[in-house]
């Protein structure tokens, strides 16, 4: 039977900010997973939100790092040429733009530090609407995991064991997620027009240097 | 008469699985009524417990009778021969294992609860699961295995209905497969062919068909799908002759591909169709819709209950 197709799970780019610890990874063709505090094992991940960030890590590396916002955080990306379908359709993308990805979830080790990464594989252009529906969705999945972790299953002793989370915060952050969405959205005028003010102030200031 | 075919119905309806014909039961009955007037109820208890001493069965076994997936009746205990077809990652503690069973007559989803302590079912082999309990949800029957049921593995290797029945998923489509778009299948097969070579014909006559392989995940599970040119025309409008011609314009078909992955990957679908294995083949999508912010106050509230 070929090897299933791990599932791309729903997570704030909070609670995989916290991750520091993998499992798996240990037999031959095993898939490597982060384990996050909420006791999520996961090699893949679906997110859609705000590309805010998108540049060379060094000029000619051909690696761009990017940046994932959602109402909680952010997620670290690197997209280079073993994934060239991303890097094609990044490069079609301006910042910022809201965007579905699909990403294998990864950990940086550096010496102590831990940094949580993602390695995009699908990048395409999303909409606002679907982007609410990722933040409702996403909001329900970490609920059932703060449900779990009251609980006994194997993965909720584990995370419990690494990084003993504090529930009350993760409840916090699912409130909080959940409460942009009750937000109006709506662009106010007042906003745009202080960009356009800066402008004016920047180039008042340029002048001034003539 | 009437009588007589009525009991005769009954008891046949409980040993029918059992290779027990109706007209011996007649046989048994009308011997035990007429010959030796017993009682109908009598004669009927008779025949029950006699054929039950003759196929070695116990009484529970009877009272979960051995049922073929097609005829499951929510609210009934009985007992199911079937092949695990699909095991789905547990979503609750409380569920030790879950997925699709199947048999020669169809399909159904199962549950073994954690607290059945049962010892784990894998995929493609092939079990009888005694004395469960059906019931059903959204057209769905399950199973569900409970401390009182046994989970056997059997030698018999079962046969599964082709025919999965319809299924509807929202999930958000995570892959579109290299051979998706406007491409060439062998007219033999079905399947893409490169540079007019099919790999189990040969070289073949083929034709040009518009369609999709692809991935939908909803968190929790994938599913593979396959697409044709009517959904992906309802989708994104681009129907095979627009296709071709996006195809001649740019001399390259893969311009479909890119078209597809550009409108497509990414987006939350919802879709029905036929089950098959793990792909389900399309017959309706549509890009989900909801409306979100009445279902916000709904799990805000669950939040705060947590």
């Amino acid at each position: 039977m070929r090897t299933r197709r791990e599932v791309a799970r729903r997570v704030f780019a909070k609670e995989f900010n916290s991750s520091r610890y993998k499992l798996g990874g240990n037999a031959e063709k095993e898939p490597v997973y982060v384990l996050t505090p909420l006791g999520l094992k996961c090699n893949r991940i679906f997110i859609i939100g705000a590309l805010i960030e998108k540049e060379e890590t060094k000029p000619d590396s051909e690696v761009l790092r990017i940046r994932i916002a959602d109402p909680t955080g952010s997620f670290l990306g690197f997209v280079g040429k073993f994934d060239p379908e991303a890097k094609v359709s990044l490069t079609e993308i301006d910042i910022p733009s809201t965007v579905a990805v699909t990403a294998k979830a990864r950990l940086l080790e550096r010496g102590w530090r831990v940094i949580p990464f993602i390695r995009p594989e699908t990048i395409n252009l999303s909409d606002f609407e679907s982007r609410d529906y990722w933040i409702l969705e996403t909001a329900k999945a970490t609920m059932k995991r703060i449900e779990m972790m009251k609980g006994d299953s194997e993965l909720a002793r584990l995370a419990r064991e690494k990084y003993n989370p504090n529930l009350e915060e993760y409840k916090e952050m699912v409130v909080s997620a959940l409460m942009r969405l009750k937000e109006e959205v709506e662009i106010s005028e007042e906003r745009e027009e202080s960009i356009e003010e800066s402008i004016e102030e920047e180039i008042l200031d340029l002048n001034d240097l003539f | 008469m009437e009588k007589i075919q009525s009991i005769v119905n009954e008891i046949y309806e409980i040993f029918k699985d059992y290779n027990v014909s109706k007209s011996e039961i007649e046989k048994r009955l009308k011997l035990l009524i007429f010959e030796f007037k017993v009682p109908e109820d009598e004669a009927k208890r008779t025949i029950i417990n006699g054929l039950r001493r003759d196929l070695n069965l116990s009484r529970e076994a009877l009272r979960f009778p051995l049922t073929k997936i097609a005829d499951l009746e929510p609210g009934k205990g009985v007992s199911v021969k079937a092949k695990v077809i699909q095991l789905w990652e547990p979503t609750s503690q409380s569920i030790a294992q879950w997925g699709v069973i199947g048999d020669e007559t169809g399909t159904a989803r199962f549950v073994i609860w954690a607290k059945s302590a049962k010892r784990k079912v894998e995929e493609g082999k092939n079990y009888i699961f005694e004395r469960v309990f059906v019931d059903e949800f959204g057209g769905i029957k399950s199973i569900k295995v409970t401390s009182i049921s046994e989970v056997r593995e059997i030698e018999e290797d079962i046969e599964v209905s082709e025919n999965w029945g319809e299924i509807e998923i929202t999930g958000a489509l995570v892959s579109i497969s290299q051979n998706s778009g406007l491409v060439q299948v062998c007219k033999i097969c079905g399947k893409v062919i490169e540079a007019g070579i099919c790999k189990e014909h040969g070289k073949v006559e083929w034709n040009e068909v518009l369609r999709l392989r692809g991935v939908i995940d909803d968190g929790e599970r994938t599913y593979d799908v396959e697409m044709e040119e009517n959904c992906i025309k309802e989708l994104t409008g681009l129907d095979l002759r627009t296709a071709k011609k996006m195809a001649f314009e740019h001399l390259d078909r893969g311009i479909v591909l890119l078209e597809l992955k550009k409108k497509l990957l990414g987006r939350y679908l919802k879709i029905s169709g036929d089950l098959k294995f793990r792909t389900v083949n399309v017959k309706k999508a549509e890009f989900f819709k909801t409306k979100v912010r009445e279902e916000v106050d709904k799990v805000l509230e669950e939040v705060k209950a947590l």
